[in-house]
């Protein structure tokens, strides 16, 4: 056998391709594949290709081939053993089944079909139940013969085995019956359960009950077989709901199987939330192993069962209560029946005598009279109920004897609403009777029918209390319709059902009295139906109930013997008094009874609360007339609400009551510490003891059954007051003293809300403890839009209220009527001694009137700082404004001047606007301000506040722009008008002072020194006395005609304006004195004589030099004053205290003054001061000197200027200079400074004066060229960069020298070019020169032009 | 005023052709220096020739600029005072301290 030979027909074959090429087929009838006919290679190929599962046999032991869908499917583990074998060997165990349907294709041809087959096979290890649909059709070899066989099957054991499970589950959850009691349902799931003896071949259903567990049902085996012994199972596992297997021997059941069950599954009955029912048996196929599917097949099975036992016992216990409910009801009733026909005897014999009583005349007083029509009433009212129950226990009885008689029913119905009317109308609500006659009369029980229209129309009275209600009479369909509609408060449709159920009572419903007995609607249901008629109600709660009664005309649907022919009295019986007279008692406005109270030293205020006008009327009467004060009102909610605003002595309560019932209020009193200590005695119709307790417990103080006598009521009454009065002594003296505060008094919970209040707190915010408790968040806090910092401020003050022990705060809050006002509160958190919770007890007053003084003294002296510190009306207004802003929380202030230049001026906070940018709605509102009268305030709704002030410079516009919403209010109008008072008031003081000051400085200047300061000088002034600019110090310099310098430095005595004004005058002189002698000695002998003429100018000390700028050659004489000190470059320091004599003015021996001579060395510097400088405290004024000498020597290096910025900052005290400090400065030489046209021809005489500039300042001759070359570079560059497209222009060459360095400046008004080489190569070579040749070179280029900085060293 | 500057072409005893400066140079004369310097470097045709600016107080870049196309057939004689300039410009290389003022 060679591949080629093979490969083909095995190829597509896959793994099982592979395999069949491994059987050993010499060994096979067939023979080597290679051998092999051509019609059994293509079967085998066709076999391997398909993916539906085939198997075929060939030959004459029929030879097994199968596919891989075959092997996955059906084959299973028999693969791959079964390849190349007799089928009859691969398939032994169904042979009996398979192997004739084979045959019979082999001998006829002719293919077999077979569906759902059941096969036993033995692929998993046991034996399997399996079900197949296949078809087995011919094969034939090259010759037409007939030699095998071809098998297509699909597997179907899953979905038969599904089916059949999912058909027992479904019939087991399709109970066709109501199912009634757990025999049944047991017996019921026992019947399906039998139709599955396959899966189930027996089940046994064991219950646990008192006595242990009981067999309760089984199926597929015999309730004697030993295997129903409950003690057989292990109970206990499924009693804890867990299933268990359990193996099974011995004799036992098969089911539809031949073999029986090898193991059983125990499950349990499972019951929601209580233990297991009881468990199951379920005996197990043996033909199908116990997977998820059985698994859970079984548990479905017996959670069935479970349910069902539930529903049946669940159903049971209901039956069992409706019988109970049934038997009492029907108790009731006898009973009922029975004591009304006792209550009738002794109602007639009261009723009787009182109307006899009230027909005469000689009965006296009116109290008598009052009183009889009480017993009157009631007796009507008693006699009603009677009667009503008797007519239901007659109607229960079947003995309620109905007289059918023709009425005209419109005429009828109408008559009886009539005399509703007044009892509708008097509660305010419309009547609308619409009864058309009709075409017939109607067969009636006339008595019957008024009980009928009577009760609806009572009842559409108690429970509507706005709009009205209608009655209507309609023939519709032969039938006669009565509608009694109300726009009463309706009923809840959860309710409907119930309406006409007798006793049925809506809970809570509004009515205008809570009593009823709750037969009313049953009663007229019943008797309707005497009548052979319906009744129907439809309702809308809050919109009404609308009643519609249809009754037949003619007499077929009545007994023929109830029917008469005779017309009743068309008169309204007696009947209608009662309804009517009780519910006129339901409505206000009865007659107050007057009260003719006994004498009563200890009278007490009482709250009575009842909802029976009646038995309100009697206890008012009765507790006055024992002298005591009564407040009557008609529910509990009303009670609270008193009690809360009155706090009685005691209350008598009802328990029965709409709204608010006894209970209800004994518990909301008792919450709420203002009312928890009043007495509370409640008044009841139910008897006994629970009653009592149930009422004691809630609170009240003590229980009273009805009926009582009067003197009873009145004993604890006084009882009840005494007591509370000696109980509650301490709480009244308290109550007393915190309503007699002048401050207002609450005291909060932890949750902040205010559950107690005095008398002051409702006058300061008008919210009264009718309202408590008032939970946060509470009313008075301001609104969180309108006013966003109020709330917020409240808010915090909230939160420090509740989480600190005590504190203070003081908040915006808002009275009830709407106005704001300040409250400023002192709380302190305390332990309720009987709760042990903690509650805060706070006090507050009324601080509007202070807190707005205070807003406003802060406000204006806000504004007065502002305006102080100001030192300009521009200035004053940028102070100011922030103030407002801050004031009102605006979003942006506008101060607008309309001067006479016509475009006004604007100031703003926030971003800088000029006028003509804002917007034209602004501009006009501005504009607007601007024609009002001045200082009256402006508010807009909302947006913003504005006023017109006078600004010095024309009229001015201030405008306060506010976040939206946020008011304006009166107090802020009155407070703006105020500041703007202020502020144009500060404006036109500011602008005086301006104008006074600006010529004061004009007149310093002009007293102080020279405005130009000759080269190489410089000087600082630092007058003591501020805001003054000039003092009794001074420094002059004057240009003489010969070109040399007069120096002058000087200080008269004291400091302030009056030393100025001396100052000024000695300057002056001194200044003229100097031109024209051009001699110090001389000059400062002239100032001897000017002196003395001017008072305050002796003493003054005078330093007094002339230098000769060229040389440095300086000749001086100084008049008392400190020496000049000259630093040398080379760090060393010289006192000029040559050529020195008294101060001013002090008469000397000799007449003439000294003079002293001085060269100033190149580079040195040369430092004259006045005393101030170096003046200190408990110091020598030598060591003043020393120490200035030092730092000019140590910032010798330093530029003129920077130098004099040094010493005024080192030498100034801490605390600033105290005198007068005047300090001049000078260099020599003085730097360089020329100016000279961009032109080349002006190089060489500029370079002479730098290079003559130079020697001057005593640079060696090698420094000098360098500089003298750089500088030229620059100037060159500046000639030809600067000003090439600019001729004409100027150059400014500057050079100053410190004590070791030259510093040059050459300034251009052109635009260097960065420097390019390739078009003009040497002028790049000239900052390359200038770089070499100093030590440090900047090259600053700016719009005006460029600037070259040059340095160098000078060596020494 | 323009600048002082004499320029005086002569010979060296030994014939070499010499231009003597003394003045000073600067942007305003710096292009008649130049031609000077080119009619020198004719007059030389070719050979070695000498620039003596002992007498010169003052040259800047575009003094020197003059020099530089020169650079190759050029001698420079100059004073202390010029030297750092011409190192800088790094013609110290081409210059002799003149001392001895018969040879300018």
């Amino acid at each position: 056998m060679n591949g080629e030979e093979t490969g083909d027909v095995f190829a597509g074959g896959g793994d099982v391709g592979q395999d069949l090429l491994g059987v050993a087929w010499e060994q096979t009838p067939l023979g080597r594949p290679s051998q092999w006919p051509q019609s059994l290679r293509t079967a085998v190929s066709i076999l391997l290709s398909s993916r539906f599962p085939m198997w075929m046999a060939w030959g004459p032991e029929l030879t097994f081939f199968c596919n891989a869908a075959y092997r996955n499917d059906t084959l299973r583990s028999k693969y791959p053993w079964a390849l190349g074998r007799p089928a009859s060997e691969v398939w032994a165990e169904i042979w009996d089944a398979i192997g004739p349907r084979i045959l019979s294709v082999l001998d006829t041809g002719r293919a077999t079909w077979d569906e759902g087959l059941l096969l036993f096979l033995e692929r998993s290890g046991y034996s399997e139940e399996t079900y197949h649909t296949f078809s087995y059709s011919p094969l034939r070899d090259d010759d037409g013969a007939l030699v095998g066989m071809l098998c297509v099957v699909s597997e179907d054991t899953v979905r038969v085995i599904g089916e059949r499970r999912m058909a027992t589950l479904r019939d087991l959850g399709s109970d066709p019956s109501v199912v009634r009691t757990e025999a049944q349902a047991l017996a019921f799931a026992g019947s399906q359960l039998a139709r599955n003896l396959h899966d189930l071949p027996f089940t046994l259903t064991y219950l646990f009950d008192s006595d242990g567990v009981r067999l309760a049902g089984s199926t597929g085996i015999h309730q004697d077989h030993p295997l129903t012994d409950p003690r057989r199972w292990p109970a206990e596992t499924p009693a804890q709901g867990e299933s268990v297997l359990v193996p099974l021997e011995g004799d036992r059941p098969s089911g539809d199987w031949h073999e029986p069950p090898t193991e059983a599954l125990l499950v349990p009955l499972l019951r929601q939330g209580d233990i297991p029912y009881g468990f199951m048996v379920a005996g197990l196929n043996r033909y199908r192993a116990l997977d998820d599917g059985y698994r859970g097949f079984v548990e479905l099975v017996a959670g069935h069962v479970a349910a069902g036992l539930g529903s049946a016992r669940s159903y049971a216990a209901q039956q069992h209560r409706a019988e109970e409910l049934a038997e009492l009801d029907r108790a009731k009733t006898a009973f009922f029946s029975n004591i009304s026909h006792e209550f009738r005897t002794p109602l007639t014999l009261i009723m009787g005598p009182v109307e006899e009583l009230l027909s005469r005349t000689d009965v006296g007083g009116d109290g008598v009279r009052a009183e009889l029509d009480v017993i009157h009433r009631n007796g009507l009212r008693l006699g009603k109920l009677v009667n009503t129950l008797l007519d239901f226990s007659r109607i229960e009885a079947g003995r309620m004897q109905a007289r059918f008689a023709p009425v005209d029913l419109a005429a009828a119905t109408a008559e009886l609403a009539s005399v509703f009317r007044s009892a509708i109308e008097r509660a305010g609500l419309t009547f609308e009777v619409d009864c058309p006659p009709l075409p017939e009369p109607v067969l009636l029980d006339r008595g019957m029918w008024e009980k009928i229209i009577l009760n609806l129309l009572s009842n559409a009275l108690k429970f509507t209390f706005t709009g009205g209600v209608r009655i209507s009479v309609r023939a519709e369909s032969g039938t006669a319709g009565v509608t009694v509609a109300d726009t009463g408060v309706g009923v809840p449709e959860a309710e409907m059902p119930q309406l006409f159920e007798r006793f049925h009572r809506i809970e809570n419903a509004r009515s205008r009295s809570n009593e009823g007995s709750g037969i009313g609607l049953a009663l007229v249901k019943e008797l309707v139906e005497l009548h052979g008629g319906t009744i129907e109600a439809a309702s809308v709660l809050g919109s009404g109930t609308a009643f519609t009664i249809r009754l037949r005309f003619g007499s077929a649907h009545l007994p023929a013997e109830a029917v008469t022919s005779e017309a009743g009295a068309a008169m309204v019986s007696g009947t209608a008094d009662p309804y009517v007279q009780e519910a006129l008692r339901w409505l206000p406005g009865g007659p107050e009874v007057p009260s003719t109270p006994d004498h009563n030293d200890r009278p007490a205020a009482v709250l009575v609360a009842d909802d029976n006008a009646d038995m309100r009327d009697y206890l008012t009467r009765l507790l006055r007339s024992a002298g005591h004060r009564v407040e009557a009102v008609p529910d509990g909610q009303a009670a609270l609400e008193a009690a809360r605003v009155r706090s009685p002595d005691l209350i008598v309560s009802d328990v029965m009551m709409p709204r608010l019932d006894g209970l209800q209020l004994v518990a909301a009193l008792r919450a709420e510490s203002r009312t928890a200590s009043t007495p509370v005695l409640l008044l009841s119709a139910r008897a006994g003891q629970e009653a009592s307790i149930e009422g004691l417990e809630a609170g009240a103080d003590d229980y009273l059954v009805k009926p009582f006598s009067s003197a009873e009521l009145l004993a604890r009454v006084r009882a009840n007051v005494e007591l509370s009065r000696l109980r509650n002594h301490h709480a009244r003296w308290r109550t007393a003293l915190v309503d007699s505060l002048q401050e207002a008094f609450f005291v909060c919970d932890a949750d902040g809300a205010i559950i107690e209040m005095n008398s002051t707190f409702q006058t300061i915010l008008g919210y009264g403890p009718e309202g408590l408790p008032y939970a946060p968040t509470h009313p008075w806090w301001p609104d969180r839009e309108r006013e966003p910092e109020a709330y917020q401020q409240v808010a915090d003050a909230f939160a420090m209220l509740i989480d600190r022990t005590h504190g203070t705060y003081t908040i915006p809050v808002r009275h009830r009527d709407g106005h704001t006002l300040w409250a400023a509160a002192a709380f302190n958190q305390v332990e309720d001694p009987d709760t042990g919770r903690h509650v805060i007890v706070g006090t507050f007053r009324d601080v509007t009137a202070e807190h707005y003084a205070v807003q406003r003294d802060s406000a204006l002296a806000n504004v007065s700082v502002r305006l102080s510190e100001a030192d300009s009306v521009a200035g004053a207004l940028q102070g100011v404004l922030p103030v407002l802003t801050e004031l009102w929380s605006a979003t942006r202030v506008y101060a607008v001047v309309f001067d006479s230049s016509g475009s006004p001026s604007l100031v703003t906070t926030g971003p800088q606007t000029r006028w003509e940018t804002l917007s034209d709605e602004r501009r006009e509102t501005l504009s607007a301000l601007r024609g009002r009268a001045l200082l009256t305030p402006f508010a807009e709704q909302s947006g913003g506040a504005g006023i017109a002030l006078e600004h010095p410079d024309g009229a001015m516009v201030l405008w306060i722009e506010l976040a939206e919403n946020r008011p304006f209010t009166e107090q802020d109008q009155t407070l703006l008008a105020l500041l703007a008072g202020h502020l144009g008031q500060g404006l036109h003081r500011i602008h005086q002072i301006d104008l006074q000051r600006e010529t004061a400085l004009a007149l310093q200047r002009a007293i102080l020194g020279p405005a130009q300061l000759p080269n190489g000088f410089a000087v600082r002034y630092s007058p003591a006395t501020r805001p003054l600019k000039v003092g009794g110090d001074w420094y002059d310099t004057v240009t003489l005609t010969d070109g040399r310098i007069g120096i002058v430095v000087g200080d008269c005595v004291g400091h302030g304006l009056e030393a100025a004004t001396v100052m000024g005058q000695l300057r002056s002189a001194c200044r003229a004195l100097l031109l024209q002698n051009t001699d110090p000695a001389q000059t400062l002998t002239a100032l001897d004589r000017f002196a003395a003429q001017l008072p305050g100018a002796m003493c003054a000390t005078v330093f007094c030099g002339v230098l000769d700028p060229a040389t440095g050659e300086l000749t001086y004489s100084s008049a008392g004053h400190p020496p000049a000190v000259v630093t040398h470059a080379d760090g060393s320091t010289v006192l000029l205290d040559q050529g020195r004599s008294r101060p001013l003015g002090v008469r000397a021996p000799h007449a003439e003054r000294p003079e002293a001579h001085y060269t100033v060395p190149v580079r040195a510097t040369l430092l004259l001061y006045t005393d101030g400088l170096v003046e200190r405290r408990r110091q020598p004024l030598t060591a003043g000197i020393g120490r200035v000498a030092t730092t000019v020597q140590q910032a010798r290096s330093a530029a003129l200027e920077d130098l004099a910025s040094v010493v005024m900052d080192s030498m100034a005290p801490e605390s600033g200079y105290d005198d007068d400090v005047a300090l001049l400065l000078y260099r020599h030489p003085g730097p360089l400074d020329v100016e000279f046209p961009a032109e080349a021809t002006r190089l060489a005489p500029v370079r002479t004066m730098l290079r003559g500039w130079l020697a001057r300042c005593g640079v060696d001759p090698a420094t000098s060229q360098n500089v003298l070359v750089a500088a030229g570079e620059a100037c060159a560059n500046a000639i030809e960069h600067g000003h090439r497209q600019l001729p004409g222009g100027l150059i400014r060459l500057r050079a100053a020298a410190t004590a070791h360095d030259l510093h040059l400046t050459i300034t251009d008004s052109g635009l260097w070019k960065t420097p390019q080489p390739a078009l003009n190569p040497h002028r790049g070579r000239g900052l390359t020169l200038m770089r070499a040749l100093m030590s440090e070179v900047t090259v600053t280029t700016g719009t005006a032009g460029t600037i070259v900085g040059l340095q160098t060293r000078i060596p020494r | 005023m323009s600048t002082p500057l004499t320029l005086t072409p002569g010979r060296n005893p030994d014939g070499a052709v010499v231009l003597t400066a003394v003045g000073e140079i600067d942007m305003s004369n710096a292009a008649t220096f130049a031609n000077a310097l080119i009619d020198t470097d004719s007059d030389a045709d070719g050979a070695m020739f000498t620039v003596d600016l002992t007498g010169v107080e003052y040259i800047d870049s575009a003094g020197l600029a003059a020099l530089f196309p020169h650079v190759e057939r050029l001698r420079l004689v100059s004073n202390p005072l010029l030297a750092p300039v011409l190192s800088i410009a790094g013609l110290d290389d081409i210059t002799t301290l003149g001392t001895e003022p018969g040879r300018a």
